[in-house]
């Protein structure tokens, strides 16, 4: 009953966002038609009625978002204005480099934010946790391109020990290739995700079962493990979810830099070009893959917590 | 098309620019020349190079040049893969291509000859038909070079070997179009067996030149292998493989300091300086006919002539071309580069030299002459000078602001997001007086660009005079090279007179290459000329 609940507010949250998107780009100021006949000098009346019923653009709007609509169920995300190839194609060949890339900021992110986070919450008040919360302070506040320049001109301009460009080939290549971006990407998250360990570690530790455990001698480990940690993971992965879900449209930056052909780049791009197909297709890839990282936070909580489990199913 | 705008290309390039970096090293201590010097083409290679990465601003958008959608990455990779009738060179002539020679039956009937032999990638021979089925490729309604075929009545094969082209008026313009797009010659049945396929990354070339399309990787690369049955052997390529691939102006300039690039053409010319003198990577700039012009517009604050020609007496030129162009441009008199000299190069020089009124840099006398104009007019408004932040349009401005205070004119800068920054819509030229833009024209003869001056053009909106039109007109006309060079710098005084145009600084064409490797072109040719075929190694 809740998984139809859920699957049915995805399907509304889905066909309101593709109407909105659609609706947006529709309004979007600039005629079409002049994007898609490049050269001014072929603007005649004929090419530009010709350009129109090729397009649907002369269709009411109703019409032109079911047809958009009816292709999509159908798999079809229409043809790139700009480069006359099927969406589909020009996202298959760019999101794989995009998703790798965000896959492996969230890794770094995760394990070494939560590490930080564990390491100054048990060292609460000494030097180490002063140490963390100032570099991770600082980290957050540099913008993440002038981290990544900086990067670049130092590990692969002047020690050439990374690439200065492109996605890479094979799994180790990728993983070298994208070293330098994915710690570019995920230095800010780091620091919010070890200060977010920190706090709710340290709100834990001061709690009666916490206690209850130590005053019958636990052992540290195991009183940090089973009852700190396992009891602080809830705001942790909302935040480390929420931090994913934003990555996957916050690339566009670093890809720049990086020179990778991913979605972001491709998305500003397409909106520069007005290539409308393709907008509509990243803005509507954005929204599934919020949702489905929304998904996958929901679905780990009850392995954390069973209560939560227990609630909702009463 | 006869006329091309760089436009978003390097407005996104721009903003990377701000975002800096770039390796640093070299920034400070760059010997860039003091005095450009602009060569046609790098010293020739010795030796065989087995592959090469190039990079450019962005991918193409598509590999079939007739296409709307084809833009100057597409020329830039498919000058190496097509052939044209005739055939642009390094210094901006004309030579036969897979036309062995071209002739006027009379004035208004051209006839090509088709060079036998010649074998397209796929094996087959190249026929006369092929060649008729491209001009009329071309030529059709929505082709992108269908502006080339105004003039154009009718084409056929007149012989086993001729097509002949019929004109309704002589047009000596089309010869030099059909060393570009317009002459491509394809194959009938390669390009019609592929249907939709032809130029995306699915399709295959249809063309005869020294390099086969091996590989379209959309969002990656572009792969292009010496064609083993190349027509001129001696033409034959020095280099066995070249891979295209793409990113914003850091990338390229990383890449080429860390050798995982051969070279790139540069459209943002301060990149260069980071480039230049270094001991990995060359620099070299040649003549092209791109020149950053301030277009003055119908909104009326310099509708008077005197004070455009006030204003292009104040504006500091060599600023500009060290501050936007960092010392890599040149102050520059015509509203078209040198590259449009592609004949009669010594009389269009002198009559260039000739031109007064517009100095590099002004001295006191040009500011009192200008200060004169200006008094002459009396009552003025205040101009508006239109940027869009980018680097180059923001240093323009300031210079035209600068130019106006020290002549006793009001000038304010308004800023236009790249996107609307588009003077051909009359709404957007309501906003501002003056707009800056980098101008090319895709043909090497000032004529090409001197029939912006006619009164239906869509680019300037101040010189409306029927005596012109007729010597545009003329101009096209004139099959005698000698007789058009004539025209044309009768076209370009008239022009000045009228300045429709402030002209600024020349942005030559500029290429930078490792040190390990040479021979390719460093003038503009590179959009249509096979250039990559010239590229090899310095040593033997």
């Amino acid at each position: 009953m809740v998984a139809l609940r859920r699957l049915g507010a995805m399907v509304l949250t889905l066909v309101i966002s593709s109407f909105v998107i659609f609706a947006g780009m529709y309004a979007a100021p600039g005629d079409p038609v002049s994007f898609l006949i490049g050269n001014p000098e072929n603007m005649t009346p004929e090419r530009i009625a010709a350009v129109r019923a090729e397009y649907h653009l002369d269709d009411p709007f109703i019409a032109q978002y079911l047809t958009w609509a009816r292709d999509l169920l159908h798999g079809d995300f229409g043809t790139s204005m700009v480069y006359q190839q099927s969406v589909t194609t020009l996202l298959g060949s760019r999101l794989p480099v995009t998703m790798s890339l965000v896959v492996y900021a969230s890794v770094l992110f995760i394990v070494i934010g939560v590490l930080l986070g564990i390491w100054s919450a048990l060292r609460r008040g000494t030097a180490v946790d002063a140490l963390i919360t100032g570099v991770t302070t600082f980290a957050t506040s540099i913008p993440n391109f002038v981290v990544a320049v900086v990067l670049i001109s130092v590990f692969a301009v002047k020690l050439r020990w990374f690439a200065v460009s492109g996605p890479g080939e094979g799994f180790f290549g990728r993983i070298h290739h994208l070293t330098l971006p994915a710690v570019a990407l995920s230095l800010g998250a780091i620091a919010v995700v070890s200060r977010v360990t920190r706090q709710t570690m340290v709100e834990q530790q001061s709690l009666d079962h916490v206690e209850a455990a130590r005053s019958y001698g636990l052992a540290q480990s195991k009183t940090v493990v089973r009852h700190v940690l396992r009891n602080s993971l809830g705001p942790i992965v909302t935040m480390c979810g929420l931090i994913v879900a934003g990555m996957l449209a916050g690339t566009v930056v670093v890809e720049g830099v990086f020179g990778l052909n991913g979605i972001g780049s491709l998305l500003v791009e397409a909106i520069n070009t007005h290539d409308f197909p393709v907008v509509q297709a990243i803005l509507l890839y954005m929204v599934i893959a919020y949702m489905a990282v929304t998904v996958i936070v929901d679905l780990i909580y009850p392995l954390l917590d069973a209560r939560v489990l227990a609630r909702s199913t009463s | 098309m006869s006329r091309k705008h760089l436009g978003t290309a390097l407005c996104a390039s721009a903003v990377l620019v701000l975002a800096g970096c770039g390796g640093g090293q070299n920034a400070a201590q760059s010997p860039v020349k003091e005095q450009i010097k602009l060569v046609d083409s790098t010293p020739a290679a010795a030796g065989q190079l087995d592959q090469a990465t190039w990079y450019m601003p962005k991918e193409p958008r598509s590999l079939d040049l007739d296409a709307d959608a084809a833009n100057s990455q597409s020329d830039l990779i498919m000058a190496n893969v097509c052939d044209r009738l005739l055939q642009l060179q390094p210094d901006l002539t004309l030579k036969p291509g897979l036309a062995e020679k071209h002739e006027w039956k009379d004035k208004n009937t051209l006839v090509f000859t088709i060079r036998q032999g010649v074998k397209f990638h796929d094996g087959s021979t190249m026929t006369a038909d092929d060649v008729l089925w491209s001009l009329q490729r071309h030529s059709a309604d929505g082709a992108s070079e269908s502006d080339e075929y105004v003039n154009v009545t009718g084409v056929a094969k007149t012989g086993p070997n001729e097509v002949t082209v019929k004109f309704k008026q002589p047009d000596a313009v089309f010869v030099e179009a059909i060393a570009g797009d317009a002459g491509v010659v394809w194959s009938r049945k390669g390009v019609e067996s592929q249907g939709k396929k032809f130029g995306t990354p699915d399709g295959k070339d249809a063309c005869t030149g020294p390099f086969e399309l091996s590989e379209w990787s959309p969002g990656k690369q572009i792969v292009l292998t010496k064609s083993a049955t190349y027509w001129n052997p001696e033409k034959a390529s020095k280099t066995d493989k070249i891979t295209f691939k793409w990113g914003s102006d850091d990338v390229i300039v990383n890449s080429l300091i860390t050798g995982a690039a051969t070279g790139s053409y540069l459209e943002n010319l301060s990149s260069a300086t980071q480039l230049a003198g270094g001991t990995v990577t060359t620099v070299s700039q040649g003549p092209d006919t791109r020149v950053w012009n301030l277009m003055v517009t119908e909104k009326g604050a310099l509708k008077d002539v005197r004070l455009r020609k006030a204003l292009a007496l104040a504006v500091d030129r060599e600023g500009v071309a060290k501050a936007a162009l960092s010392s890599l441009g040149q102050p520059w008199k015509e509203p078209v580069g040198s590259g449009a000299w592609g004949y009669e190069k010594a009389k269009f020089q002198t009559a260039y030299d000739a031109i007064g009124g517009l100095p590099d840099a002004p001295q006191q006398a040009d500011i009192d002459a200008a200060k004169k104009l200006v008094q002459e007019v009396g009552q003025t408004q205040p101009i508006v000078v239109a940027s869009d932040g980018s680097p180059v349009r923001n240093v323009i401005a300031n210079a035209v602001v600068d130019a106006a205070q020290k002549i006793g004119l009001q000038a304010t800068i308004t800023q236009i997001p790249t996107q609307g920054y588009d003077m051909t819509d009359a709404s957007v030229r309501a906003t501002a007086d003056l707009f800056s833009d980098d101008y090319f024209i895709s043909k090497n003869d000032p004529v090409g660009f001197y029939k912006n001056g006619a009164s239906n053009s869509s680019v300037q909106w101040l010189l409306r005079d029927p005596a012109y039109d007729d010597l545009v007109n003329k101009g096209r006309a004139a099959l005698e090279d000698a007789e058009r060079a004539t025209i044309a710098i009768e076209l370009a005084k008239r022009w000045n007179d009228a300045m429709p145009w402030i002209p600024v600084v020349q942005s030559p064409s500029t290429v930078a290459l490792s040190t390990k490797v040479t021979g390719v072109p460093a003038s503009g040719c590179y959009r249509y000329y096979p250039w990559a075929a010239d590229l090899g190694t310095k040593g033997a």
